[in-house]
């Protein structure tokens, strides 16, 4: 609107009629609004912007953490973490951008044309006419666009995925002496980003060009018909003449936003493409009965239950059947690689079982929500994750409710304290990831703090021991007898720890129960 | 700004790309200047008129054309700078981290190498081409409109350089809190989803799923505020330099009214803002560009301990370790992990280090790689300090299986190759078969080629721990430190593994670490770390 109105105050100014100031009042005010249209869109399109990323990434969150940790054995959670981080920030452009500019680069153009058509219908009708090829421009480089973008995010992927998982082991390449030859690698990973980025480019800048080429296009027409009259001392009107040359970039405009805002799009609905390949959120488990599991006494009941992590490297499990009568323990026992872990990932609710049944006190744990099995369950893992923050929060995670006697108390109890009293800040020192700062025993005790810490009924234990010394494995095993009196528990180990329970033992030999000892 | 420098000074190899991309712009600048002159000439005068229509239809294919490349060389240019930077990043990475990461997250390094980085690209795109280009423009709006009208010229000039020059200036100031606070807050959400995804085991485990989505939730909203705000003074900036647009064309107008001669005036005016139409808002994230220069340049250049002598010794030929009289402590504020001790390994000997944790025993391995230096004392590697040696000469030497050694999400042969990139098909099954994990592999479908996941996630804990082992027995270093080579193994591939050793590694050192010895071992010597020392056990 307020493009119109100036030209209409340069079409007067130019008819040399002197100052119009009604007019030129009308141009500045239709300039302020102009610019404070300008800053509302901006607001308007980033609340929808942001308002659409907050919903899909917190979509995408809520599908990750419904599949749950299975998911890690197949993808790396950088790649994860780069899909909800860098992807949703890419489609930003489809709801800021794209609609208000598909709205704008349709109402500005037809209003300026018809103004021109108005005023002089051949000129309107070349700046149709030119701006009939944009679209037409667009559609074909558009075609290239969204499968080159594709390739672009995978790229991107595995640029990042790469890098975070060597600054991981960076350690690792530093002391192997490789670090040279990973920044080699990453240079590639980069060059390959950037080969990928200018294809998409390619594409994207041949619409641009389309655009300046139909652009041009108009602008010589235009001043050629207004040239040859100007020439022949035909020309009717010079204002008339010079609103049209001016008018042509300013029909341009939005169009030029539009092709900009239609690549976003293209680019957006790539990113997009990841998203719908994250796991499906799981249909709600209907309220059974079945849930409210008695908390004390839990028989647990593996029967025939067979296991594959990937169909090609056959069955992690194979018909495992035993029992655990409630508030007893039994020992899990075989190599590595034996199927021990995902024993004890299936109590977890990491993963389900391919066939067979396994039940808390009968009840079937498929029907337990995943919040209901980790209220009932407590785990020390192999190789549990820390995180950078004090030893007390890391302790803490397991219940954050809890008060600082009890997180001290568990921590005594796992032999935490014993180490931790050397350091400047006692509980409160602060580890790195991984926990950095600490050897793997000291590690593997602040994960036994936490199970003292959630005080579940189901005690699950994966070679709780393993990076101990005999001292502290002697005390931390004192620690546990304790903590697994009249708790269900399961402990899969290998080593002495087996022998300081006097409990019963199950044989597994790749992925079968080849035996069991003892009483029940 | 000083950090923003540093960057400069890394893309002095790229001047060539760079430059060349600014010299197509300025080319493309003035086709599209000359065009929208002549336009106006061809409507206004009649001198122009003869020659004019030949040359716009030369002038009209080449802006296109030059626009097309324009794009493409800045953005070729601009790329490859920002590979130099990675690079250059992760160079600077590596020096300091022997020792791993240590405080510092991942996902915060992650996002300094892809986000602060990536912000590193409007410096050039958008503030520094277009700032050349209103460097010219202003002189050829000066010059061509004062022919006409001074007063008129004074009035456009002054108005171009508010919108090319002040406002971006300006907004640079205003948003430099908020710029900061993007690169800061985006990191802050991308460490909270690696944490809750990398974690997701514990996550699930102790029903953590709703803290973590808050957490992640809460700092999405810090992000959005950061980006809330740029946006915002963005868009202010941008309708002020619409403004000084609009106010250009006002005072050509009132002045055409006078002097109908000088319309042209108005052409060059429209032409001349197009390219500066995106100063103001790249002014905005100025600031968020010297902030993540900053982000950037302070995480590459964290020194590591230990830094190379200025004129490192060569290797001496001899592989035989000594400490002696060595004192350390981590922290100043810690109690000391050794104090005086001296210990003597010879080459080609097998010792065993004994002691419960906490009494040193990594810590030998890491003063012996040089991942820290002791306070006093010496240690020699072949009657040599090693404090004169370059640390990379040094680690050549010695090869060394940590409790954190680390599985990358790779295949198992990319994993071993990583100890020595030239070793044979035959090598990698030998270390396999000494590791006792080959027959494991073997039964895999892809062998070699299988993928081992996430820090081995494909793998249980004692088949990750023995491709570690392979990968460290492949190592051609004449000294091997193994510290707790077994721990997550079962009894029988212990001892298996244990009765290997004395028989593979012969010729070379082995400095075994561990709580307690199975009794197959073969030892030339056993030391007892306790109380800072080294003290000779029987054995």
């Amino acid at each position: 609107m307020q493009r119109r109105r100036c030209r209409r105050v340069l079409g007067a100014a130019l008819a040399g009629r002197g100052l119009p100031y009604a007019a030129l009042g009308g141009f500045l005010a239709a300039a302020l609004v102009q610019a404070g249209c300008a800053i509302l869109v901006e607001r308007f399109a980033f609340d929808a912007g942001a308002a659409a990323r907050r919903r899909l990434r917190g979509d995408a969150m809520a599908r990750l953490l419904a599949a749950g940790p299975a998911m890690l054995r197949g993808a790396h959670s950088g790649a994860l973490a780069a899909v909800v981080i860098d992807r949703i920030e890419a489609v930003d452009g489809l709801f800021a951008r794209w609609l208000p500019a598909a709205v704008v680069a349709f109402v500005v153009p037809v209003a300026v044309a018809a103004v021109a058509l108005a005023l002089d219908p051949i000129a309107g009708l070349i700046l149709i006419g030119a701006g009939l090829l944009v679209p037409a421009a667009m559609a074909l480089s558009g075609l290239g666009a969204a499968a080159a973008a594709r390739g672009q995010f995978a790229a991107m992927a595995r640029l990042q995925t790469r890098f975070l998982d060597r600054v991981s082991g960076i350690a690792t390449i530093v002391l192997a002496g490789r670090a040279e030859a990973e920044a080699q690698a990453l240079a590639r990973a980069a060059d390959e980003l950037r080969r990928r980025t200018m294809r998409v480019l390619r594409v994207a800048f041949l619409s641009s060009a389309g655009l300046d080429c139909a652009a041009a296009i108009a602008l010589i027409a235009i001043a050629v018909r207004y040239g040859g009259q100007y020439a022949a001392g035909t020309l009717a009107s010079l204002p008339v003449a010079l609103f049209m040359v001016l008018a042509t970039p300013q029909f341009f405009a939005p169009l030029r936003a539009f092709a900009a805002a239609y690549q976003e799009r293209m680019h957006a609905i790539a990113a997009a493409e990841a998203l719908v390949d994250l796991p499906a959120l799981p249909p709600e488990t209907p309220p059974l009965e079945v849930r409210t599991v008695s908390a004390h006494g839990i028989t647990i009941d593996f029967r025939d239950v067979s296991l594959s992590w990937d169909a090609t490297r056959g069955k992690a499990l194979d018909g495992v059947t035993f029992r655990i009568p409630a508030g007893q323990v039994v020992i899990l026992a075989g190599p590595s690689g034996s199927g021990k872990t995902s024993i004890i990932e299936i109590l977890l609710g990491f993963v389900r079982p391919d066939a067979g049944r396994v039940t808390f006190n009968g009840a079937d744990i498929a029907t337990l929500v995943p919040q209901a099995l980790a209220r009932l369950t407590a785990w020390v893992g192999q190789r549990p994750v820390l995180f950078a923050a004090s030893i007390a929060e890391n302790i803490r995670f397991a219940k954050p409710e809890a008060s600082d006697d009890e997180v001290e108390t568990a921590a005594e109890a796992a032999r935490v304290v014993d180490f931790a009293i050397l350091l400047p800040q006692g509980l409160d020192t602060v580890i790195g990831e991984g926990g950095y700062g600490l050897s793997g025993g000291q590690a593997q005790r602040i994960a036994i703090a936490r199970a003292f810490l959630k005080d579940a009924p189901i005690l699950l234990l994966d070679e709780p021991t393993a990076h101990l010394d005999p001292v502290t494995e002697a005390d931390v095993l004192d620690s546990l007898k304790r903590l697994c009196l009249g708790r269900t528990t399961l402990l899969a180990s290998h080593a002495t720890a087996a022998h300081a329970f006097s409990a019963r033992r199950v044989d597994l030999r790749g992925g079968r129960v080849v035996g069991t000892r003892g009483t029940a | 700004m000083t950090a923003l420098r540093r960057i400069f000074g890394l893309w002095r190899g790229r001047w060539l790309a760079l430059g060349f991309g600014l010299l197509v712009s300025l080319a493309a600048l003035l086709v599209a200047t000359a065009m929208m002159t002549l336009s106006g000439a061809m409507v206004v005068s009649t001198g122009a008129m003869v020659a004019a229509p030949p040359l716009m239809r030369l002038l009209g294919p080449a802006r296109v054309v030059l626009r097309y490349f324009e794009r493409l060389a800045t953005h070729d240019a601009m790329f490859r700078a920002l590979a130099d930077v990675r690079v250059w990043f992760f160079r600077g990475l590596a020096r300091g981290a022997a020792g791993g990461i240590g405080y510092r997250r991942s996902a915060d390094l992650l996002a300094r190498l892809v986000n602060d980085v990536d912000a590193l690209d409007g410096v050039y795109l958008r503030i520094l081409i277009p700032l050349a280009h209103a460097a010219i423009l202003l002189p050829v709006l000066l010059w061509q409109i004062g022919r006409g009208n001074i007063l008129l010229a004074l009035v456009a000039a002054a108005l171009f350089a508010v919108a090319a020059f002040y406002l971006p200036y300006r907004a640079a100031l205003v948003a430099r809190s908020a710029g900061m606070r993007l690169g800061i807050t985006i990191s802050a959400l991308r460490v909270a989803v690696f944490d809750t995804l990398h974690g997701l085991r514990e996550v699930r485990a102790f029903a953590a799923e709703g803290r973590m989505l808050a957490l992640i939730q809460s700092r999405e909203a810090a992000l959005f505020a950061a980006q809330h705000e740029v946006s915002g003074r963005a868009a202010v900036a941008q309708a002020g330099a619409l403004l000084c647009g609009q106010a250009m064309m006002l005072a050509v107008i009132v002045t055409v009214s006078f002097d109908p001669a000088i319309a042209v005036a108005a052409f060059l005016a429209v032409a001349a803002f197009e390219p500066i139409a995106g100063l103001a808002r790249a002014g905005v994230l100025a600031g968020h560009a010297a902030a993540s220069a900053e982000r950037v340049i302070a995480a590459a250049e964290t020194p590591g301990a230990g830094p190379d002598p200025a004129t490192p010794v060569t290797l001496p030929r001899g592989s035989a370790l000594r400490f002696e009289g060595v004192q350390f402590r981590w922290q100043a504020d810690r109690p000391d992990v050794f104090d005086g001790m001296t210990l003597d390994v010879p080459s080609g000997s097998r010792v065993a280090l004994l002691g419960p944790s906490g009494s040193g025993k990594s810590t030998l391995a890491a003063l012996a790689l040089r991942l820290a230096a002791p306070q006093s004392g010496r240690i020699l590697l072949g009657g040599t300090d090693i404090a004169t040696l370059a640390a990379g000469d040094l680690r050549q030497r010695i090869t060394y299986l940590s409790q954190a050694t680390h599985l990358f999400d790779d295949t198992i042969r990319a994993n071993l190759l990583l100890a020595r990139p030239e070793a044979a098909e035959e090598d990698l099954w030998a270390a396999l078969e000494a590791a006792r994990i080959a027959d494991t592999v073997h039964s895999l479908p892809d062998g070699l080629e299988t993928w081992v996941g996430e820090a081995g996630a494909r793998f249980s804990g004692g088949q990750g721990r023995r491709l570690a082992l392979a990968r460290t027995l492949l190592s051609a270093a004449p000294i091997l430190i193994l510290d707790e080579p077994c721990a997550g193994l079962d009894a029988d591939t212990e001892r298996a593994f244990l009765q290997t050793l004395n028989e593979t590694a012969v010729g070379r050192t082995v400095i075994l670490i561990a709580h307690r010895l199975t009794g197959v071992e073969r030892f030339d010597r056993i030391w007892r770390l306790s109380e800072g020392r080294a003290a000779a056990a029987a054995g």
